[in-house]
């Protein structure tokens, strides 16, 4: 490199930079450490230089640095490896405050052969760097990213899922019960008079009375049923591997729950109730809409027969 | 009486680069050939005593010319040309019948330095 | 950039045999640095040079490698002399024969997965693309390899809208082991102003011939 820099300005450039710079020869003794080195591992040059690497620091992958190690000199070529496939080679804290549960320095590192007259390897050059940053960046921007998938799926007002994944999810669980021959059953509720509710309480109350409801059904069942707001007033419940009776004893338990207990809202009780219908998987279906459109048939029965009661499509009905 | 000589690559201007690096001063008359069916025809028709055959090659490759070549009985000095440098490949070719190996690209020197060393300059 | 292209379609037939075997002596060392690497014998297939548009990426690609083929790659870029990308393409073959040779159990960890993808790849474009500059008595730069996808479709591969250059030279090779189903492809492509640079290169090196 051309350079019409004072003596010294380039050692002393190696020594501060603020990467890792450091150098063994073939017999893996270190031969340069600079101030990085240094002051991260706690051990200053004249205290490493001439060791051996691997015996100064026995924490080192051994195995895997004479690998990468012996891949640069016999192919004399650079080699790297990356914080996202090995997190750190030299375990040094990373004096950032706020880590998002990062324990130690986040490294780059890069193998640099460095040739001789003849073209031959004496030395390897090793540059580690600090991407520490860029971890936890990286770290931050999938949890928002995971935050922002979930928050598609999901109803904004009730926090349950939306139409267009339950939807989804429906049409894979019914291909997977039709497949396996798995049972699969589905709840279909609306709300009782819920018009009634909005005209005299108003749409305020009318939000809430939504939430509560929801809470109520999702604490009634397990985590592999799927709960989500089919309509305004409407929710739709998936039971995966779950059979008539095993959907009726879910539907009458969260009957009851809603109705037992009123909304309160801004001092007032709202009494609410909910009509239910039921529908399983039987062979006469051929399509995942089949089984909301049962369910709804038998939805229409419970408004019908009185309304705050669970009715069950029956085959052939 | 000129050594004839067969320079065997699918690239014309590899062939160049071949024929360039013969030794100066070398007695020789110098055919070509673009694959190893052709490289067969030079050297069913004798010219073809000392052979320059590269191996990747459309056709027939030189792996698959040499192993006719040695079936046939191998009257020539075959050296292989090749790009494909590993240590393999150059095992193979020798096990195979050929003299030598001469890693591309090409020079005088290498060329110079194999044909004495053989003893046929 | 209609310069490039120009100047590319209009390579004559010596400069276009110059390119190819430059090329067939950069992959050469590739081949002989991944049987090296792996203790297996390596072959090569002959090199494929196509200027395309980058519109044309992923079905050139697409033809490259096998149309519909589930594919993981790497991409390695470089700098200097000449500048552009070196793509290293796996089959699914690839990553689990590469395991086995290297010494692995299995694929189970991804990350070990990756690294033996970008090792591998780090050592085909390295030993190519230094074979070439040699040739060509300049000097390439390496940036560091990162993943660039696994096990996607190869059509999906690239985004010809993410590509920065309107055209590329796509110089393809493929490594095969022996008695193994792994099969890697390498991928050069360069940029529109190192077309320039090259061709300026293959003129100077038939002039030293």
């Amino acid at each position: 490199m051309p350079s019409s820099a004072p003596e010294g300005l380039l050692e002393f450039i190696v020594d501060r930079i603020n990467v890792g710079i450091l150098a063994v020869d073939r017999a893996y003794r270190i031969i340069l450490w600079n101030e990085f080195m240094a002051s991260y591992s706690e051990r200053p040059a004249r205290e490493v230089l001439g060791r051996d690497l691997f015996e100064t620091f026995p924490e080192l992958p051994r195995k895997w640095m004479e690998r990468k190690i012996t891949g640069a000199v016999v192919l004399k070529n650079f080699s790297f490896a990356s914080w996202k496939q090995r997190p750190y080679l030299f375990r040094f804290s990373h004096n950032r405050p706020i880590t998002g549960g990062i324990d130690h320095m986040r490294q780059d590192i890069t193998f640099m052969p460095v040739l001789d007259d003849q073209g031959e390897v004496t030395h390897v050059c090793i540059y580690v760097y600090d991407v520490t940053d860029t971890a936890v960046y990286q770290a931050m921007l999938q949890d928002a990213l995971r935050q922002l998938a979930e928050s598609n799926n999901r109803d904004g007002l009730t926090g349950v899922f939306n139409r267009r994944y339950l939807e989804e999810s429906l049409e894979y669980e019914f291909t997977r019960a039709r497949r396996y021959g798995h049972r699969l059953s589905v709840l279909l509720l609306d709300l009782d008079h819920f018009k009634r509710i909005n005209d005299t309480h108003g749409h305020l109350a009318g939000d809430e009375v939504l939430r509560q409801a929801a809470r109520r059904i999702a604490s009634a069942v397990r985590n592999v049923d799927v709960v989500g707001r089919y309509g305004g007033e409407e929710f739709l419940v998936i039971l995966p591997e779950t059979d008539g009776d095993g959907a009726h004893v879910v539907a009458e338990r969260i009957r009851a729950l809603i109705a037992e207990q009123p909304v309160i809202y801004d001092d007032t009780a709202i009494d609410i109730s909910t009509s239910i219908g039921l529908a399983t998987l039987d062979e006469h279906m051929a399509a995942y809409t089949d089984l909301i459109e049962r369910a709804d048939g038998a939805l229409y029965r419970a408004k019908d027969n009185g309304r705050n009661q669970v009715v069950a499509h029956t085959p052939g009905g | 009486m000129a050594t004839k000589v067969l320079v065997v690559d699918d690239s014309a201007m590899s062939r160049k680069m071949m024929i360039r690096a013969l030794p100066e001063g070398w007695d020789v008359e110098v055919s070509q050939a673009a694959n190893g069916k052709e490289a067969l025809e030079a050297y069913h028709a004798g010219k073809a005593e000392v052979m320059f055959l590269d191996l990747t090659m459309p056709v027939m490759d030189g792996y698959q010319t040499l192993e006719v070549l040695q079936k046939e009985g191998l009257d020539c000095f075959v050296i292989v040309v090749s790009a494909d440098v590993q240590p393999e490949a150059e095992a193979r070719v020798k096990k195979l019948g050929a003299m030598a190996f001469i890693k591309k690209p090409v020079n005088t020197e290498k060329v110079t330095e194999i044909l004495k060393e053989y003893g046929i300059l | 950039m209609s310069i490039s292209f120009r100047t590319v379609s209009h390579l004559n037939e010596d400069q276009r045999d110059a390119l190819a075997e430059i090329v067939n002596i950069g992959m050469g060392q590739a081949g002989a640095a991944l049987a090296q690497v792996l203790g297996e014998f390596v072959i090569l297939s002959v090199p494929r040079i196509r200027l395309v548009d980058s519109q044309a990426v992923p079905e050139t690609l697409a033809e490259l490698v096998g149309a519909e083929t589930t594919v993981s790659a790497i991409r390695q870029p470089f700098h200097n002399h000449l500048h552009g990308e070196a793509i290293v393409v796996y089959d699914e073959h690839g990553c689990r024969d590469l395991a086995d040779i290297m010494g692995h159990d299995e694929c189970t960890d991804e990350r070990v997965e990756q690294e033996l993808l970008l090792d591998i790849g780090n050592i085909l474009a390295g030993a190519s693309l230094k074979g070439v500059a040699e040739q060509l008595q300049a000097e390439i730069t390496f940036s560091p390899p990162s993943i660039l996808a696994t096990h996607v479709p190869v059509e999906r591969l690239l985004d010809p809208e993410a590509l920065d250059w309107s055209y590329s030279l796509l110089i393809e090779v493929n490594f095969t082991l022996e008695a193994r189903r792994f099969k890697g492809h390498l991928l050069i492509m360069l940029s529109e102003d190192s077309i320039d640079t090259l061709v300026q290169d293959i003129d100077a090196f038939l002039e030293s011939l």
